[in-house]
């Protein structure tokens, strides 16, 4: 941001400076670069380089069963991996004609938002030690890990679960459970205004954040934008409202926005998101006792298993944005082809390359940060 | 951590110990190696999926700083390279810069199954499959992805190869550097280089042997460049006006 | 045709002002329209200004390698309607050369790039075709049918061997497990 009396005058090219932000780097979210060219200190053109983890998934899953895929679909999208499950489930039942059950509808919807809770807590630790608030992370990844304890209790894993299967779900909840994450709702419900004191409402990121990065709703619909990065600009499209999957519909929770589309605000919405997650979760956890039934429909033998011919187009709105599949079956065993779109394919290329542009360089690493970018989700 | 049996694991030749000539290094190396083994740092470099976990290990949960062992930006300054997951080959080219631009002795940990034998994208065209093809690893910890008391394990399991004197692969990159550069250069290509002269380096450490030189090495006298100033960067100038 | 009706009138009369346009609803939320490869753009600019479908949501690219024909999908989605329309398109395989969309929606830029890495579908008009996840990558484009993934790698990479030296030891010591079940948690 330049004060109001700065001239620009057109230095001679030695004042113009390439540099490279990562694959090394902790001010990029995992294994990714891009390389800006700066003027002084501010940023005048900025390019994106991925590939560092780019593992071919869409041919992977070509080769490999129905269910085989539910094992390496979750590693798409490494600090929120369950929407990737639900969704890739979702996409198959659509095509078999699969009929979830509601007890394992309601048991995704409590993932789902589990999920999205510990995601933005790593966000939030991200985000913070980018304008130099470490403390933030430590507390972040802390609670995220208590949340990892229910989810290890409750499918076997702490990072990747495999829970989701076409059909439902792969096991019920084990006694007790909603007991312990009633306590943990409460526990971190006590916990946001610590970390308002600590994060939210403090000054420096108040001074840092705002103002920095910003776009209005005209770019944010052009740039193809989605997901909480939306919401920062006013307008109030959550893929849960628009086009209600599982039990959403049966839910009540609200769709938070804020108006000024800078780091600031994309801040604020995923806080204001998470106290919703937990309002869903309690509702959740009322709920789930009084819904009884199977937890799977019943799925012919996986290893022999043709799903008729057909193709599904499924969105679900993960922590980062809308995340789609699209799943292609000819009739066989296999996928003829998956394509994934995941919400940082938007924000982490073209979006970084607009925002960063202007900006100074040591903003950059907070508007990669704050657009909460998923590098392994743009590269596949 | 109770009932931890040091469980030897060599991923490469037995290296012989280097001579000294100096009288008192016997009573110096292991003191070193003492104080070497209680303060490490890690080089973060989050290569993969594995990277998720380490947050986690790192902070005080699991707290690997009581051990010593405290994240490190620069690969000057980093002792172990942790290379916590699947490797692609774009950036297993980034892992061989870093890696050689680390100071002696380093030490080089692979975390997750994939670093072992290809783990899950043993099919895939961009993954390599078997690390200590292109670079000498002291420790591999399993898993997919293992848990942050395994990775605590595994530097504990370090940690004691270190006082030890054991940790030693860094050595067997200079001892047989021929057959780790014709491993990247089958890779690569031939016309694979890196900004570090390992050559000199190991002369420097007394670490040249039967095995440094060899055809592969040949082939990268006769094809490399220098280094110099690019004075066209990515940013050339029919790519400015789109970046409006 | 009526079903699409349902959805929006703007929609229906886009729909109806394209030559050779075929449209099936699939769902409450999902239609999908094949039409020729040369009527897309005018369809496309048509969704965006006058029914109101700014959202480019994916391109995809499909390899029919027995029909000699690539298929792109173009998946838009309105904020108002709250529907997807799919968009599918043929083009010949060789050459695979189509139009970019860029103009009209400027996500285009990331999937096209993608395609012409993965597919090598050249798009005209695209801002940028240079690679951008395989840049270091020389072989074929690898999404194609014909590439086969298991056989590059048998070709390419070296296999660790099954049980080496120092997987023996471990497993002559116990099998390399920290805290054994029977004595508790840490």
């Amino acid at each position: 941001m330049r004060p109001e009396n700065y001239q620009a005058v057109n230095h001679p090219p030695s004042n113009e400076y390439e540099l490279n932000f990562g694959p090394n780097h902790p001010g990029i979210e995992g294994n990714y670069a891009f390389k800006v060219k700066l003027e002084g200190d501010i940023v005048v053109a900025a390019r994106a380089d991925a590939g560092y983890l780019h593992r071919g998934f869409e041919k992977l899953m070509e080769g490999r069963l129905w269910m085989q895929n539910l094992a390496i679909v979750p590693r798409i999208c490494v600090p929120d991996p369950v929407p990737m499950e639900v969704c890739y489930s979702m996409g198959v039942e659509a095509i078999g004609g699969l009929e979830v059950p509601a007890r394992a509808q309601w048991l995704r919807v409590l993932q789902l938002e589990l999920s999205r809770i510990a995601a933005h807590l790593f966000f939030f630790g991200g985000h913070a030690a980018t304008v130099g608030l470490y403390t933030t992370m430590f507390w972040g990844i802390a609670d995220r890990d208590l949340i990892l304890d229910l989810f290890e209790e409750m499918t076997g894993g702490r990072v990747y679960h495999i829970y989701n299967i076409p059909g439902g779900v792969r096991r019920d909840l084990p006694p007790g459970f909603l007991k312990r994450l009633n306590a943990l709702l409460d526990y971190l419900e006590s916990r946001l205004s610590d970390y308002d004191d600590l994060f939210f409402t403090n000054r420096v990121l108040v001074h840092r954040a705002r103002g920095v990065g910003a776009m209005d709703q005209k770019q944010a619909l052009e740039w193809g934008v989605t997901g909480p990065n939306l919401r920062a600009c006013g307008l109030p499209f959550d893929v849960r409202r628009d086009e209600p999957y599982l039990v959403y519909d049966q839910l009540d929770f609200e769709i938070p926005t804020y108006a000024a589309g800078d780091d600031l605000s994309r801040t604020l919405v995923r806080r204001a998101e998470l106290e919703q997650s937990v309002r869903i979760l309690r509702q959740v956890a009322e709920r789930l006792p009084s819904v009884e039934g199977p937890i799977r429909a019943p799925v012919p033998n996986p290893l022999a298993w043709n799903l008729p011919e057909g193709e599904s187009y499924t969105r679900i709105e993960s922590s980062k944005g809308e995340l789609a599949y699209y799943i292609l079956s000819t009739g066989g065993a296999k996928p003829y082809r998956v394509h994934v779109r995941g919400p940082s394919q938007m924000h982490a290329v073209q979006v970084l390359e607009k925002l960063a542009i202007g900006a100074r360089l040591e903003d950059v690493a907070q508007i990669v940060f704050s657009l909460d970018s998923c590098p392994p989700e743009v590269d596949r | 951590m109770k009932g931890n049996k040091v469980i030897p694991i060599e991923t490469h030749e037995r290296v012989p110990a280097r001579q000294r000539t100096n009288p008192w290094a016997k009573v110096f190396d292991p003191f070193m190696d003492f104080c070497r083994s209680r303060s490490l740092f890690l080089l973060h470099y989050c290569t993969g999926c594995g990277a998720v976990e380490l947050p986690p290990t790192v902070t005080s949960r699991f707290d690997v700083e009581r051990l010593g062992i405290q994240p490190m930006v620069t690969p000057r300054q980093a002792d172990i390279l942790l290379v916590t997951g699947y490797v692609a080959t774009k950036t297993l080219k980034r892992i061989l810069l870093s890696y050689e631009q680390m100071q002696a002795p380093k030490y080089v940990i692979g975390i997750c199954s994939c670093t072992v034998n290809g783990g899950m994208y043993w099919q895939s065209y961009a993954t390599v499959k078997k690390l200590n093809e292109y670079l000498p690893v002291d420790v591999y910890i399993a898993g997919c992805m293992p848990r942050p008391e395994a990775v605590l394990h595994g530097l504990q399991q370090l940690m004691e190869d270190i006082k030890t004197g054991r940790a030693n692969a860094w050595q067997d990159y200079f001892n047989r550097y021929d057959h780790y550069l014709g491993n990247q250069q089958a890779l690569f290509g031939d016309r694979w280089q890196t900004p570090t002269d390992i050559i000199g380096e190991a002369r420097h450490y007394g670490l040249l042997g039967e095995q440094t030189l060899g055809e592969h090495t040949a082939l990268l006298e006769r094809i490399k460049q220098p280094l110099e100033v690019p004075t066209a960067g990515v940013f050339s100038p029919h790519s400015e006006t789109r970046e409006t | 045709m009526s079903e699409s009706k349902a959805i929006s009138h703007r929609l229906d009369d886009v729909l109806k002002e394209i030559e050779g346009v075929r449209y099936t609803r699939q769902s409450k939320t999902r239609i999908r329209v094949d039409l020729d490869a040369d009527a897309l753009p005018t369809l496309l600019e048509l969704l965006q200004g006058r029914a109101g479908y700014v959202h480019l949501s994916a391109i995809t690219c499909v390899d029919w390698i027995d029909a000699d024909q690539f298929e792109l999908i173009y998946h838009v989605w309105s904020y108002e309607d709250k529907a997807l329309v799919s968009a599918h398109i043929r083009i010949s395989r060789d050459p695979g050369r189509y139009v970019s969309v860029y103009d009209i929606y400027t996500p285009a830029a990331f999937f096209e790039r993608d395609i012409h890495e993965m597919f090598g579908v050249y798009f005209e008009g695209a801002p940028d075709m240079e690679k951008f996840i395989l840049t270091e990558w020389d072989g074929p484009p690898p999404m194609r049918k014909e590439f086969d993934t298991e056989r590059y790698v048998n070709e390419t990479f070296a296999w660790q061997e099954y049980n080496p030296e120092w997987l023996r030891e471990i497993s002559a010591q116990g099998g390399g497990i920290a805290v054994k079940p029977s004595e508790g948690a840490l």
